[in-house]
């Protein structure tokens, strides 16, 4: 069965992925998997040993060692883990949500993500990880992460929830985003929900046509508003989502290399940053 | 296979950590490297240079990031004869073949051959590959000047006891320095590296081997190549097993034997020996931090730097500091707990590691002794596998049936006991077999039950065989001869 993988970390983001996930979870009226992993610290780095000397046993000591100063640690994360998977719970349960399905695993972030994503009809984090430090503006690179490797469609949590009301499209024409436009169509998730498609652009007839072509698709069953403005498109799009109360940024993912953003910048990493919404990223 | 993620954990998890292991593990490999070139008979150029390309390439080629692979004592111990009979060329050329057939092993899934190396064989590997190390620095103690002991013994007093004042400066090194700069300032005459043969002072060059292409060469070189090849797979497949044990993370086994065929072929063409990955140096990586493979890399391309730059310098070092270091190396390798083990064990586990390090040590072939410790290892575990079959049998009410139940497992090495089981002068009409609770395994096993049911026959008395379960009777259908055509009347039952 299709599920919703909530996944949480110690950040102050995890409150706002269960509102969410509790939102989408009603919504598409399937269960809940919340996900919390356990990243080991890692010892073999943080020894400040360099005699280089062996002795006797060399090989069963080290291990010993390693294991001695990893285990401590491990165990006190393990017991975070708990506590914050229980109090997310909770907070789940006190949302109406009854089918919960807690999930504790030991290993990398981006890899248990990836591995339980499988059965997941959209995965959901927070905009920024527990390891960050707060900086404004800033998204963690975990996320950035997750949406290049994921399969599946990345709901990202912003700081505050409120409950999302309506849509806002990030359209330009790529196939990306007209991929987004298909599935915002489909999905049980927006149901009812007026959708207000924003392109960044010179206004000029063939803009025009390409936005007017979109909001066909929509067909008439949901409120389209339309909006096409000259300007940077992370600029104009964040203010649109600004000025609509409950807004939730839909756009698709990354349509560049990771190389070339290396060098150009990606707008899709850079209108997470900017807006403070919830941003679904299709792929 | 090459992605940010990959570059970003396989290289880039901890640089800082990772750069200053590598220097260490750099520092730790000079004195190793000559000291096996001294062991091969070849001059320390070929043992550096070596080291330094097979460590280099294996860190962008090998399956198990973290893993320290030079060139290395088994490898070394090997080729002495090759070197003595036919000259340095021939070891460059055995060297590029050596690395042709990891390739192939690589490409064939030999690392799964691993799985029947039992932990006693892998013991014993270690344990006389650390005794070869030892034997390998009594020339040097033999037939010496009262003032070598004293100076083996100074050096092997700094290395233990200079970590307990500091751990930040590598201790063999701080050894190798003190000791060189008091021979070479009080004048003492002792051997030192440059009497033992030429030095680099370039960088390594590509050459081809001065070897004539000959079904000869071949021959001469194809069974140095096939052990030198076997002996460096394996050793590098319990290297990857260690560090992987040690870093709690996974390697890639396929990919390092063939990342081990790769290293030496291209080093064999740059005027090096072979080699393969190194428990002792390994475990230094990752006791000083290191877990990726930059500190593989490092390790190599600051070995260079350090040989290039500072060979006139190394040529100084006494031979007594580096024989303290290759101690050290051989009491780290050594695994002592072993001996300890040997109480508590079951006395075949502890056979099997002997018998697997005194091969070793007097055939100077890590895969003869290693064979044996396998071969050796299947027949213990035939002998205990084969107590796991009984038999019991009833005699009918009118005494003309008797029914055998068999149970557990039939094969080569219980079917002696299998046949014992009947009694064949007993005069009965029928005997039931009851075979379901027993597996047979093999040929042995199938033809052991056709003779029992020849016997009985020759007798006049009727076999009935029941329970043959499925496993059994794909073999007994495959194999047997007593329900195919030419075997006498019918079998009940069949």
């Amino acid at each position: 069965m299709e599920h919703v993988l909530a996944c949480i970390d110690a950040s102050v983001y995890s409150d706002s992925v269960c509102d969410l996930s509790a939102w989408a979870a009603h919504k598409l009226d399937i269960p809940i998997e919340l996900l919390h992993v356990v990243q080991r610290h890692e010892a073999v780095s943080e020894r400040h040993d360099l005699s280089g000397a062996i002795g006797l046993g060399a090989k069963s000591v080290l291990l010993e060692e390693l294991t001695k100063l990893e285990e401590a640690d491990s165990r006190l994360q393990v017991e975070r883990g708990r506590a914050l998977l229980a109090v997310a719970t909770e907070r789940l349960k006190a949302a109406g949500i009854t089918r919960i399905d807690p999930l504790h695993r030991h290993g990398g972030i981006i890899e248990t993500i990836l591995e339980r994503e499988e059965g997941a009809r959209v995965v959901i984090i927070g905009k920024r990880g527990a390891d960050h430090a707060f900086a404004a503006d800033h998204i963690g690179s975990m996320v950035e992460r997750v949406v290049r490797a994921s399969t599946k469609p990345v709901l990202i949590a912003s700081r505050h929830y409120n409950e999302p009301q309506s849509v806002v499209l990030a359209y330009d024409g790529s196939k990306h985003a007209d991929h987004a436009l298909e599935r915002l169509r489909l999905s049980a998730l927006f149901t009812g929900m007026p959708v207000h498609i924003v392109m960044a652009g010179s206004i000029d007839g063939k803009h025009r046509a390409m936005l007017d072509k979109a909001a066909a698709r929509l067909d008439g069953s949901v409120a389209v508003t339309t909006t096409l403005q000259q300007g940077k498109p992370e600029k104009l799009i964040s203010d649109v989502v600004a000025a609509t109360p409950g807004a939730l940024l839909v756009m698709g993912a990354y349509g560049h290399s990771p190389f070339r953003t290396l060098i150009v910048g990606s707008t899709t990493t850079a209108m997470i940053r900017t807006v403070h919404a919830p941003v679904l990223l299709v792929r | 296979m090459f992605s940010i993620a990959t570059l970003r954990r396989e290289w880039l998890a901890n640089p800082r950590a990772d750069i200053l292991a590598g220097i260490v593990v750099a520092l730790a490999l000079i004195p190793e490297a000559i000291g096996f070139s001294i062991i091969a008979g070849v001059d320390p150029r070929v043992g550096l240079y070596a080291s330094f390309s097979i460590a280099v390439i294996i860190s962008l080629v090998g399956g198990r990031p973290g893993m320290i692979s030079a060139a290395t004592a088994a490898i070394a111990v090997l080729v002495l004869p090759l070197i003595q009979q036919h000259g340095v060329d021939y070891l460059f050329a055995a060297t590029i073949l050596m690395g042709i057939v990891q390739v192939i092993a690589g490409f064939l899934r030999l690392n799964l051959l691993m799985q029947y190396v039992s932990r006693s064989v892998i013991t014993g590997f270690v344990n006389a590959l650390a005794i070869l190390i030892f034997i390998a620095q009594l020339p040097e103690l033999t037939g010496v000047p009262m003032l070598t002991y004293v100076l083996v013994a100074a050096g092997l007093g700094v290395i233990y006891l200079l970590p307990r004042l500091t751990k930040a400066v590598p201790s063999p090194l701080v050894a190798i320095v003190v000791l060189t700069v008091i021979v070479y300032y009080v004048g003492l005459d002792v051997r030192t590296v440059g009497d033992m043969g030429e030095l680099p002072s370039s960088l390594p060059a590509f050459l081809i081997p001065n070897v004539p292409f000959t079904l000869e060469t071949l021959q001469i070189i194809l069974p140095y190549s096939l052990t030198m090849a076997a002996v460096g797979l394996l050793e590098s497949m319990m290297t990857a097993q260690i560090v992987d044990d040690l870093t709690d993370t996974g390697s890639d086994k396929q990919r390092e034997m063939k990342g081990q065929g790769i290293a030496n072929f291209a080093t064999g063409f740059l005027g090096g020996m072979g080699g393969c990955a190194m428990i002792g140096q390994s475990v230094i990586n990752v006791k000083s931090g290191g877990s990726t493979r930059l500190s593989t890399f490092v390790a190599g391309m600051f070995l260079l730097f350090l040989i290039v730059v500072l060979g006139p310098l190394v040529a100084q070092i006494p031979m007594a500091a580096l024989v303290a270091v290759m101690i050290m190396v051989s009491i780290g390798t050594f695994s002592w707990r072993s001996i300890k083990d040997i109480r508590h064990h079951p006395w075949q586990s502890s056979v099997v590691m002997i018998v697997t390090v005194v091969i070793v040590v007097w055939t100077h072939d890590l895969a003869q002794g290693v064979l044996a410790g396998v071969i050796l290892s299947g027949l213990f575990f035939a002998s205990k596998v084969k107590r796991l079959f009984t038999v019991d049998s009833s005699l009918s009410a009118d005494g003309n049936t008797r029914t055998y139940k068999v149970g557990g497992q039939v094969f080569f090495a219980s079917s002696d006991a299998f046949v014992a089981a009947f009694d064949f002068k007993e005069v009965l009409d029928t005997v039931i077999i009851d075979v379901s609770a027993a597996h047979f395994w093999d040929i042995s096993a199938v033809g052991t039950l056709d003779k029992a049911i020849l016997k009985f026959r020759r007798d006049g008395t009727k076999v009935e065989i029941i329970g043959l379960n499925e496993a059994s009777a794909t073999l007994v259908d495959r194999y047997a001869v007593h329900d195919k055509p030419g075997a006498e009347a019918q079998l009940g039952g069949h």
